[in-house]
């Protein structure tokens, strides 16, 4: 199979502050990945990292970072540019200042195509008239013509969507794509880019904070703590036989049905730490159940053969 | 949407009315007798008295200005004893030459403004930054009659290539028309500069920091789509809401502008009319400046909104 | 932290006013208003008795600046300090008061509505001339700048817990007005205060130029481009000493308001 990204050994830094450390993800060819982990794990710092979208003030190092085909690491400025515009798309959290607040849909939607397919605005416009159709609007033509915030956010969502898809791109990152919606709408939203995945053979990296969603959408995922993977594999692999403490109390704390009345949410306590995520020993230290002395000084990594289930942790 | 306009009008009116009564009465405690300013101080008590009461001043106060705001509507602002002339006519000849060197001086002003104000939040902290930044902050602290002095000088008398003083209409001599008016543009524009630069600048600053600026960068846009179409496009209503009132600041700095450079315009008549405490002619052109500036104030404010949709959303509540 | 480089500059800026204006009452080199016609037109030399020259009456120049300076510094601390006591009263009245409201504010809206300078002028031609009617002139020019910032201040701030925690401990209005309003609104007020300064400096310069301010023999900057304009074609130094005075201190203020507004207001989140 061939691999859409390959990130090996990221590293990102806030001035001397490591916010990201250690971390290695493929994406294999159509395949939904999912990158899991609390709020300020790094999750979205890394997949900007993959499109060259870090903010100003934070560097990074990696030993490989191949998106899409190309080695970002080698790539000038403008290639980069090019590259990601070309063959990535991109969909936000957020769905409200995305889509600019000023500029009509039809007038943002096709620009990147235009620009980089060499076709014309007419051309754009009934590309994005199919695809906003294929997204479940019934009169995209209605649609091209409003303002973004004369939509309500699981359309904006679906315009994303649509917008994304422009240049038929190998790889869409979506990042927590369901958050500002409401749980119908989420659905929804998640269908589509199931139906998308399977029809297009695009991958996906999903990032989410949700494991239920991640569960159920991925094919395979990483789990993200403090800066650092500490798990990964296939879903089904990882799911069945969660190896890292964090993982497992993860999967444990998952609202079912099956809860009882009046019965508190399972929490994991205390809180991910926010400096010195360079330690040698294992980060989930000061909150994993389990934690020995060793873990304080030094955290195995674990593969197995097949090199589908890759694991941090001084547990056998 | 119409209801904005109708309630901008609304407020407009309310200040116009406000600015005449402030006018007015502000004018009517100025010390001295209007008919004995006009017949000088040889003239009789009896021949004061009867041009006092010929000009209406005997009334009480509020009548004298509900018929000074009634020939307001007929465009009848009395005549000025200055001039000897209807104030009118006075204001009418005097708007080329205002007009011209403050459309002008605007025009400049805008433009440098954005140039410099792009640039510098793009280049944020480079030279082009710091140097724009200079201008800003020069611009704002150096007199206009100084700079116009300076410029007299070193254009006028050291190179000779543009006249120091007197306007040339249009219509007598276009290259005239456009020398005389050249130097005390640019004075005007120096001053207009800094404000609008500073809030290009930050507005444009705000926007480069938004959301779909990141998704620009990911379409991966040539550089000029990226700042023209996503950050000037999110960063133009301040600016232009600032256009609007700085022609408020422009009315007042063409009174010191043509002072200098000799021109006959609505500025230089101002001063005339302190001068000689001509309370005609000074209520009639502080009237006729100020409802100019807020009538242009009300065509921005209302041009701004069809260029941002979503103040039109804010109006119709659909936000 | 980050260096406050316009905060600095314009301390610099301001500071060598002052220590002209305190000079000023301590030692002058001649006195302001003393004519030597003999000595008329001499030009700036660090070697003459003069050494920013003399004008066209023969007086010194640099003597000359450092009187008009007091002059300058009354009028535009003086015309700010009682546009910003009127202002804040009449913002409070506005806020707290509710048959006031409309009225004040309209007004406010009116007054605001004159181009800049126009007022200015209008309100000199009914004042005397001279550094009263300038110091009034310039403070109603201030008025509506101050009451509307401490009107939407007090609106803003009547939201906030502690105002009604106070006011269901019982506090009067105007212990709360003076102990929990203005401190809230200080960071804005004196930023607001500085900034002000350099443009009523401004102001007090142009009406002088215009000769509607301090009235000759009297020196104050503007009143001396304004004299120089006859005789500058030929000597040009007359203008250039008044003009870096007015430059250095109007710069000297908004240097100062732009740095307080970055340290006060935005708190390091500024564009600068």
């Amino acid at each position: 199979m061939n691999e859409t990204v390959v990130l090996k050994d990221l590293q990102i830094n806030a001035g001397d502050n490591i916010l990201v450390n250690k971390t290695s993800i493929v994406i294999e060819e159509g395949e939904i990945f999912g990158l899991v982990g609390e709020s300020g794990s790094g999750k979205t710092l890394t997949a900007k990292a993959i499109i060259n979208l870090l903010p100003k003030g934070l560097s990074y190092s990696a030993d490989e970072i191949i998106t899409a085909g190309k080695n970002m690491l080698t790539a000038s400025a403008e290639e980069k540019k090019e590259h990601i515009g070309k063959n990535i798309g991109y969909i936000p959290q957020n769905t409200v200042f995305y889509l600019h607040p000023m500029i009509k849909i039809k007038n943002q939607i096709g620009d990147g195509y235009v620009y980089h397919m060499h076709k014309t605005k007419k051309e754009a416009l009934e590309k994005a008239e199919a695809l906003l159709y294929k997204v479940g609007f019934k009169y995209p033509k209605i649609v091209l013509n409003y303002y973004p915030w004369q939509l309500s956010g699981g359309m904006r969502q679906r315009c994303n969507i649509a917008m994304a898809l422009m240049n038929d791109p190998k790889l869409i990152i979506a990042d927590e794509p369901t958050t500002a919606l409401d749980s119908t709408v989420q659905r929804q939203v998640m269908d589509l880019f199931r139906t998308i995945n399977e029809e297009m053979k695009l991958s996906i990296l999903l990032i989410s904070h949700n494991l239920g969603l991640v569960k159920h959408y991925s094919h395979s995922l990483a789990v993200m703590y403090a800066g650092q993977i500490v798990e990964s594999g296939y879903t089904n692999t990882v799911f069945s036989n969660p190896k890292h403490p964090y993982t497992r109390l993860l999967i444990e704390i998952i609202p079912s049905f099956k809860i009882k009345k009046d019965e508190r949410l399972a929490e994991i306590p205390g809180l991910a730490a926010e400096n010195g995520r360079d330690i040698k020993g294992c980060v989930f230290f000061k909150r994993c159940p389990k934690a020995m002395d060793i873990c304080k000084e030094m955290v195995a990594e674990h593969i197995d053969d097949k090199h589908d289930h890759y694991y941090r942790c001084n547990l056998k | 949407m119409l209801s904005y306009i109708l309630d901008r009008l609304k407020s407009s009116i309310v200040v116009l009315f406000v600015v005449s009564v402030i006018t007015f009465f502000v004018l009517m405690i100025i010390p001295g007798n209007p008919a004995q300013l006009i017949l000088g101080t040889d003239a009789t008590p009896e021949a004061i008295q009867e041009l006092h009461a010929a000009m209406g001043l005997d009334r009480p106060l509020y009548q004298q200005y509900l018929s000074w705001l009634l020939d307001l509507f007929t465009l009848d602002m009395g005549s000025s004893y200055v001039y000897g002339e209807s104030v009118t006519a006075l204001i009418a000849r005097s708007i080329p030459v205002t007009f011209s060197i403050s459309i002008f001086a605007m025009v400049m002003a805008v433009f440098i403004a954005f140039l410099f104000g792009i640039i510098s939040a793009i280049k944020k902290n480079s030279i082009a930054d710091y140097f724009s930044r200079s201008i800003m902050q020069l611009g704002a602290a150096i007199p206009s009659f100084w700079i116009g002095m300076v410029f007299i000088v070193y254009f006028g008398i050291k190179l000779r290539i543009l006249p120091v003083s007197g306007f040339v209409p249009i219509e007598q001599s276009f290259a005239g028309f456009i020398k005389s008016i050249l130097l005390p543009s640019v004075v005007l524009a120096i001053g207009e500069v800094g404000t609008l630069l500073r809030i290009i600048r930050s507005s444009m600053l705000d926007s480069l920091k938004q959301d779909y600026m990141d998704m620009a960068r990911v379409k991966g846009l040539s550089t000029g789509k990226t700042y023209i179409k996503y950050a000037l496009r999110g960063a133009l209503t301040a600016p232009l809401t600032i256009i609007g009132m700085q022609f408020a600041k422009l009315a007042g700095g063409t009174v010191v502008v043509e002072t200098i450079f000799a021109l006959p315009g609505l500025g230089r008549m101002v001063l005339t009319a302190v001068e000689h405490r001509d309370i005609v002619l000074l209520q009639g052109l502080v009237m006729f400046i100020t409802s100019t500036v807020i009538i242009i104030t009300l065509i921005v404010d209302i041009s701004v909104m069809y260029l941002n949709p979503r103040i039109k959303s804010f109006q119709q509540g659909e936000l | 932290m980050r260096k406050n480089i316009s905060l600095i500059l314009g301390i610099i800026l301001v500071l060598i006013i002052i220590a002209v204006w305190v000079l000023s009452f301590v030692y002058m080199p001649y006195p302001p208003n003393e004519m030597n016609i003999p000595d008329k037109f001499l030009k700036p030399s660090i070697d003459s008795e003069h050494i920013l020259g003399t004008d066209n009456f023969g007086r010194d120049i640099l003597s000359r600046i450092m009187y008009g300076s007091r002059n300058v510094l009354l009028v535009g601390i003086g015309s700010v300090t009682l546009g910003t006591l009127l202002g804040i009263f009449l913002g409070a009245v506005a806020a707290m008061k509710r048959f006031a409201n409309t009225i004040i504010m309209r007004i406010m809206d009116g007054l605001m509505a004159f181009p800049g300078i126009l007022l200015a002028m209008m309100l000199v031609a009914v004042l005397e001339r001279g550094i009263q009617g300038s110091i009034i002139a310039i403070s109603i020019f201030m008025v509506p700048v101050f009451s509307r910032l401490v009107y939407s201040m007090i609106l803003d701030t009547e939201a906030l817990l502690y105002i009604k925690a106070a006011k269901s401990y019982g506090s009067s209005r105007k212990q709360i007005f003076l102990r929990h309003y203005i401190p809230a609104m200080l960071p804005r007020l004196i930023t607001q205060f500085t900034s002000a300064i350099g443009s009523a400096v401004m102001i007090e310069t142009s009406l002088s130029f215009l000769g509607l301010g301090i009235q000759p023999p009297y020196a104050s900057w503007g009143l001396m481009l304004s004299e120089s304009r006859q005789f500058f074609l030929s000597y040009p130094y007359l203008a250039v000493a008044p003009g870096i005075a007015i430059i250095i201190t109007v710069l000297g203020f908004n240097l100062i308001g732009d740095g307080l507004n970055d340290i006060l207001i935005n708190r390091g989140n500024s564009n600068e």
